[in-house]
């Protein structure tokens, strides 16, 4: 799951999965913006089925958190 | 609830006219860098739009299309008994524009005219509102007309919205045919959410003053605006509508029993291209079946749907064809509905 995450968040921010780190604030991010923001709300939506309320998500600041988040969430 | 249906009734004709006044976002550098801005137009996929200039107003494109409507299709003025405007964009805070586009289009002083003011959802809500009329015998036919002027009300100094909304106005004539057959609605809202997307001054809760059309800078960013411009926070309103709006068609497609397959276009409000790519993903409907004009006109609030309709589906209405049509916004508000078409009579767009 840890794997899958990282790949699937290197995609939504156009990023190598090697420079995401699991304690990274994934918000510090260059890539991170406000459109690249919806990317990550899609990428959890289609590959984890991740339904989540922005408030909720604006507490989750680093990959470990969606790391959590993924693994709890998802059937796959 | 919020689910209807509804036989033998339907749309018969649609117009639409555009300002003539064509933006290249590409080249929309007034406040930003070109480098910057192509990144946000590349993810919205809004190449062009239209602006009005500022003696037209959403009224104004609606007479047009409604004017072209009303004679290309011969029908005569004294027919029109219902005359719904859908815009919240109006000319004046009082009285409705309804009862002007009356006067202007000499229909009879027995018509009933009045506003809604709903956003990108409002031409789903003035359809149910023209079938129920006439289902309940009040009325035999209903012109809504749908304008807007997003350009006037969003600071081009702001990236989050500033590349993103265009103006037009369509005039959809609605009556009774049993070549219509059944339509299907269904209808949300959700005030805990207006917020996300909103006008915060220039109404009677927050009264226009020298401080509200006070330009601010309001983020990290550098944006730019007032409080009498638009504000949308884009982010929480796609994290709402790709968990809502799909939930809403499943609603719909169970609530009518009919077979998805058996739609020909999905129609939906062209919010951005981003946005709507990943709602067809999710909803696994065939790009063909897509028909969109998020390129040419950017999103125009409540005219989208309709917009598109006329833009893409003229000449392909003649037969019968089953629509779906999908909108969501401001509000926020959102609904879906599965609607005939059948010898829909729709024009060229004209440019005011």
């Amino acid at each position: 799951m840890k794997e899958k995450l990282i790949n699937a968040l290197a995609e939504a921010l156009e990023m190598e999965p090697s420079q995401i780190k699991q304690l990274d604030t994934f918000r510090d991010y260059e890539n991170y913006s406000s459109l690249t923001e919806l990317s990550v709300l899609a990428m959890l939506d289609s590959d984890f089925g991740v339904e989540i309320e922005m408030e909720e998500f604006n507490k989750y600041k680093t990959v470990d958190n969606l790391i959590h988040l993924v693994s709890g969430n998802s059937s796959k | 609830m919020g689910l209807i249906s509804y036989c033998n009734v339907g749309i018969s004709g649609i117009a639409a006219a555009v300002p003539k006044q064509i933006i290249n976002n590409y080249e929309h550098d007034l406040y930003f860098k070109k480098e910057d801005i192509k990144e946000i137009i590349d993810k919205i996929g809004v190449k062009e739009r239209r602006f009005a200039d500022k003696n037209t107003c959403s009224s104004d494109l609606c007479f047009a299309a409604a004017t072209k409507l009303l004679d290309k299709m011969n029908i005569s003025r004294d027919e029109i008994d219902l005359l719904i405007f859908i815009s919240q964009t109006p000319d004046y805070r009082m009285p409705a524009t309804s009862v002007l586009l009356q006067e202007r289009l000499k229909l009879s002083t027995s018509t009933i005219t009045f506003d809604i003011n709903l956003g990108c959802s409002a031409f789903l809500y003035g359809l149910t509102v023209a079938y129920s009329m006439i289902i309940a015998g009040a009325v035999k036919k209903v012109l809504i007309l749908d304008g807007e002027t997003r350009s006037k009300v969003y600071s081009q100094k702001d990236r989050k919205t500033g590349f993103l909304f265009g103006d037009g106005g369509v005039a959809a004539l609605i009556e009774r045919g049993e070549r219509f057959g059944k339509s299907w609605f269904s209808l949300n809202s959700d005030g805990s959410r207006e917020s996300l997307i909103k006008i915060n001054a220039g109404g009677y809760r927050n009264m226009s003053s020298n401080e509200t059309v006070m330009e601010n800078v309001v983020d990290e960013y550098g944006n730019i605006r007032s409080d009498e411009n638009g504000y949308m926070n884009g982010a929480d309103v796609f994290n709402f509508v790709i968990r809502e709006v799909p939930k809403d068609f499943y609603r719909l497609i169970e609530y009518s029993g009919i077979e998805v397959p058996t739609i020909d276009y999905f129609v939906f409000h062209q919010a951005n291209s981003y946005i709507n790519g990943f709602l067809a993903k999710k909803l696994k409907i065939p790009k063909e079946k897509i028909p969109s004009t998020i390129e040419k006109y950017g999103n125009t609030s409540s005219v989208s749907i309709p917009l598109t309709i006329v833009s893409e589906l003229k000449n392909k209405l003649d037969k019968h064809k089953r629509l779906l049509l999908s909108g969501f916004g401001v509000g926020l508000t959102w609904g879906t509905a599965v609607i005939d078409m059948d010898g829909c009579y729709i024009t060229d767009i004209a440019e005011v």
